[in-house]
């Protein structure tokens, strides 16, 4: 399997925001929406999983996703900006979400620039909250999935071995 | 590829948390004198619970290691000094013991916190403290114990055992009456002066106690089994440089740590039908993360309570057995600390290092003992509190010397400090001795922020080196500066050498040939501790090793010059690395750590690679390398939760090859179990590895594709190796629990992955007769 780890129009989007200082062209991204930070003590409220994809003209930022599988009732559910991949920040935009352990997310909105540039950068994270997840963590409170949107990139299933490049955002995932 | 350093990271990174308003996480307000909610008789009580259910992992004193924080001072209260008792308490209650969550009663808890609030400075009321007494603890605690005669707690207590307590060998190796989980214990129930309860009383009615599969702890000690072995071929210098093609003779097969073996008759073509020639059930409960031996058709095979055992490696019928003890400190799976990974041959003797500290030679063909030493020669910590210096990692035997490293080195204040040592494998003197801290005066000794020398803690070697004979050096890998967080260990921007570090050394001297720091002044339990393995390319000889960053190094093994690195899974530690120069630059709001602030760290302390060492396939130059994918979120060191690393879809493990000369990424798969062995390559192109979930497996080298796996009774876990008898060649693996992050953080991830608490074993695998 060889992997392209942009896709075609990504590459054209990458080559206009250069040009033009923000992305012109559709550009897809993708997340899975997984388990918030857990322990032994919160394991059992802080669970599910899900999926979400994001696209960009240039003036509309769409979010869809599913999530399923959560200890209770999803209560809101965001996009929030961070500073890096992997760490929380302050939100964003509310998105549209089912008042259920199981359901879908969806969102429209524009974009300034600079969200424009934290959205092809690896910067936007995606969080759903439930009933029964802590409410007194900083990057919540009830956070009980989250995931970063990085741009499109090829995935193969478990057990089923990639040959040469893996997807790594410090790699992949444009710094500017 | 493109490569970016620089990798992304705005500025904006010190300001997350404070945006995200969360004013419970303020600054702490410290000490405030009042009297606490609780009292006298709770802290008496407490400090009994504490000694049996904590001091264990947390120590006596509540400075804690390894993977349990402290519990007083500064790291405890800028932890939890914005949390409430009420916190504390569930924390407790719900996730203590280790291995025995929820098995505390509510009237243990409570003397539990109400002690460790004592010897946080919190003053004594009249009110007795309860699950739901919710003081904030920066309102009563300061992190500074009484000034009182300090009466802190002593690991074994005499009344009142609250969990298991096992039984210690007596000197002469004679026997004792046994404790186990069901029979013993009998600590109070319930709030209040109800009668105290049995493990079994408390169970029947219905209270969540300790796993079942706390199984019986050894009794009898010493030789069980004397062997009687005819015509053994001594081990030379000679074979361990060359080693014979079906044996296996030390940690990693060879000196250079390959892990690799050049026989061919099991191969990926025949893979498929691999079936089990026998099993051997190994002592249960403690840690177990073994490498088995095997030279002249014997198995040695080192089990928990240091129980060594020699097996015919065709039959699997046992030659002798000489159980060294002690028996694990409580039954059930063990912390990072009870472990031993490697042993060593040579002469006709085998060689033992006991996670207590202990250095045996065996007589390889009777189990008889030759001769005992300790590495630090039973030196005590103050107070009596225990004796300094542990040794996990194994040894490594070069020419007529025994080499081991060093665990629990040493305790803040004290004079004691963590070294590599030699000893004369015939009679046990000690030879040598490099201290892994530079010390005043020393080359690096300026790296420590001026801290004197009795505060220079750390470097440990958690894994046994390797050696390149040509020229004569040993590497290995040292772990970082402790306490492990620079905020808390004073070190300032000091790169805290030899900390960290690969460092070689001469072999027969100890003398410091090249240190090389992975990453100055590491500050997130993120070490680079592991395996160094030797690959040369023409005129080009060099170290490859990588660590819980998961960046995998390509060091020159005979200068220390950076040559190489790749990242292998996604980090977001360093807002700069530079894969040309090896630098590395710590966050903003890492490098500005303190102890009350929520930091998050990609990889966690499960890191990116741990102890589950890389094979090297030299057919394809390839190391093939277990990886692990997930993080943390710490507040400070009292606090942890985790989260599947971005990107990974909830896979945490993933085994990769990457090609040695120019570290080019070779395939790849993940899976949602991390994997919990080493890794044996062989001529057959193949890689075998087992997994968290039970999973052992062979894939094809060339390409990661799974050609044969079998499930095995509980986590496949320690070093795979492979052997011939008799033109026949097997494949050996363990199974076994205990251990620290590798084994902890996925238990926390990984709710749906059900394990029994027992199942240590040694399995053979073969070709059908």
């Amino acid at each position: 399997m060889v992997f392209k780890p942009f896709a075609p129009a990504l590459l054209a989007a990458l080559a206009a925001s250069l040009f033009f200082g923000a992305p012109a062209l559709a550009a897809d991204y993708q997340t899975d929406l997984s388990p918030m930070p857990l322990d032994d003590e919160t394991k059992f409220v802080i669970g599910g999983r899900g999926d979400a994809t994001a696209s960009y003209d240039g003036k509309t930022f769409v979010v869809k996703g599913d999530f399923r599988d959560m200890p209770s009732n999803a209560i809101s559910a965001h996009v929030f900006t961070s500073p890096i991949a992997g760490m929380p920040g302050p939100k964003l935009f509310d998105l549209e979400v089912t008042k259920s352990t199981s359901g879908t997310i969806s969102g429209s909105f524009s974009l300034t620039a600079a969200q424009a540039q934290m959205l092809r950068t690896g910067k936007l994270y995606i969080q759903i909250n439930s009933e029964k997840a802590p409410a007194e963590y900083p990057w919540g409170p009830k956070g009980t999935l989250w995931g970063w949107l990085f741009p499109a990139y090829e995935t193969v299933g478990p057990n089923i071995p990639q040959q040469d490049h893996w997807f790594l955002p410090q790699y992949d995932v444009p710094s500017r | 590829m493109r490569k970016k350093t620089g990798f992304f990271l705005g500025a904006a990174a010190t300001i997350a948390l404070g945006a995200l308003g969360a004013t419970a996480f303020g600054p702490a307000a410290l000490g405030q004198g009042a009297a606490g909610p609780f009292t006298t008789a709770q802290v008496n009580d407490g400090r009994e619970a504490y000694a049996a259910a904590c001091a264990y992992c947390h120590l006596p004193d509540l400075t804690g290691t390894n993977d349990a924080p402290a519990l007083g001072g500064i790291a405890f209260v800028g932890a939890w000094g914005n949390r409430t008792t009420a916190q504390l308490f569930s924390k407790i209650h719900l996730t203590m013991p280790l291995g025995g969550a929820g098995s505390l009663s509510e009237k243990q808890t409570a003397d539990i916190v109400a002690y460790i609030l004592e010897r946080n400075g919190a003053k004594t009321g009249g009110t007795p403290l309860t699950a739901k007494t919710a003081v904030a603890i920066g309102s009563i605690a300061s992190g500074k114990p009484p000034a009182a005669a300090p009466r802190t707690a002593q690991a074994t207590p005499k009344p009142k055992p609250v969990a298991p307590v096992a039984t210690q060998p007596q000197s002469g190796g004679g026997t004792q009456a046994q404790t186990s989980g069901a029979q013993e214990s009998a600590p109070a129930s319930g709030a209040g002066n109800a009668p105290a309860q049995s493990l079994f009383q408390r169970a029947m009615a219905g209270t969540r106690v300790p796993d079942p599969g706390g199984f019986g702890l050894p009794t009898r000690f010493g030789l069980i089994h004397e062997g009687n072995i005819q015509n053994y071929q001594p081990v030379t210098d000679d074979m361990l440089r060359n080693p014979p093609d079906g044996s296996w003779l030390m940690y990693r097969r060879n000196y250079q740590g390959w892990s690799y073996s050049p026989l061919n008759q099991i191969n990926a073509e025949n893979v498929k039908s691999l079936t089990l020639k026998w099993m051997w059930s190994l002592p249960e409960n403690g840690t177990l993360e073994i490498t088995p031996l095997i030279h002249n058709g014997i198995l040695f095979i080192w089990g928990t309570s240091n129980t060594i055992q020699a097996l015919d490696a065709k039959s699997g019928e046992l030659l002798w057995e000489n159980r060294l003890g002690p028996a694990p400190r409580r039954p059930g799976p063990g912390p990072s600390t009870e472990e031993t990974r490697a042993m060593g041959l040579w002469g006709n003797n085998i060689y033992v290092n006991t996670p207590q500290g202990y250095l045996y030679a065996l007589d390889a063909r009777t189990g008889k003992e030759v001769w005992k030493t300790h590495i630090t020669d039973e030196k005590m910590f103050a107070n009596n509190s225990g004796m300094v210096g542990g040794s996990t990692g194994g040894v490594i035997i070069i020419n007529g010397r025994v080499l081991v490293g060093m665990t629990n080195c040493g305790r803040k204040g004290d004079d004691n400090h963590c070294y590599i040592s030699a000893y004369d494998a015939k009679t046990g003197k000690r030879d040598w001795k490099f201290v892994t801290v530079a010390l005043k005066g020393q080359k690096g000794g300026d790296t420590w922020n001026n801290l004197p020398d009795n505060e220079r803690k750390g470097g440990e070697t958690w894994i046994a080196g390797t050696y390149d004979p040509e020229s004569n050096t040993t590497y290995w890998g040292t772990a970082q500066a402790k306490p492990w967080r620079r905020d808390l260990r004073g070190s300032g921007d000091g790169a805290t050498e030899y900390a960290n570090s690969t460092v070689a050394l001469d072999a027969d001297t100890g003398k410091l040939k090249w240190t090389y720091n992975h990453a100055p002044g590491e500050t997130l339990d993120l070490d680079e501790v592991f395996e160094r393995v030797v690959v040369t390319h023409g005129n080009q000889k060099s170290l490859l090793t990588i660590g819980k960053p998961g960046i995998l190094w390509k060091i020159d093994a005979n200068t220390g010059k950076f040559l190489a690195a790749k990242q292998t899974v996604f980090q977001n530690v360093y807002e700069n690395f530079d894969d040309k120069t090896g630098k590395v630059v710590y966050r903003k709001d890492i490098h500005n750590q303190k102890v009350s602030d929520w930091l998050a760290s990609c990889p966690g302390p499960q890191g990116g690679h741990d102890w589950q060492a890389t094979s090297y396939h030299q057919p394809t130059d390839a190391l093939i390398i277990p990886l692990s994918q997930s993080c943390v979120f710490m507040l400070g060191n009292g606090s942890q939760t985790y989260y599947e690393m971005p990107g990974t879809n909830g896979n945490n493990g993933r085994l990769s090859a990457y090609r040695a000369r120019d570290l080019k990424p070779l395939w790849s798969f993940q899976q949602r179990s991390p994997f919990l062995t080493g890794v044996v390559s062989t001529a057959g192109n193949l890689a075998f590895v087992g997994d968290f979930d039970r999973v052992f497996r062979a894939v094809d080298a060339r390409n990661g594709n799974t050609l044969w796996k079998t499930r095995l009774g509980t986590t496949v876990q320690g070093y795979p190796v492979s052997f011939s008898v008799d033109g026949k060649q097997y494949i050996a693996v363990t199974t076994g629990l205990g251990g620290g992050s590798p084994q902890n953080k996925p238990a926390t991830l990984l709710r749906e992955v059900k394990r029994p608490a027992n199942g240590y074993n040694l399995f053979v695998f073969g070709l059908p007769d």
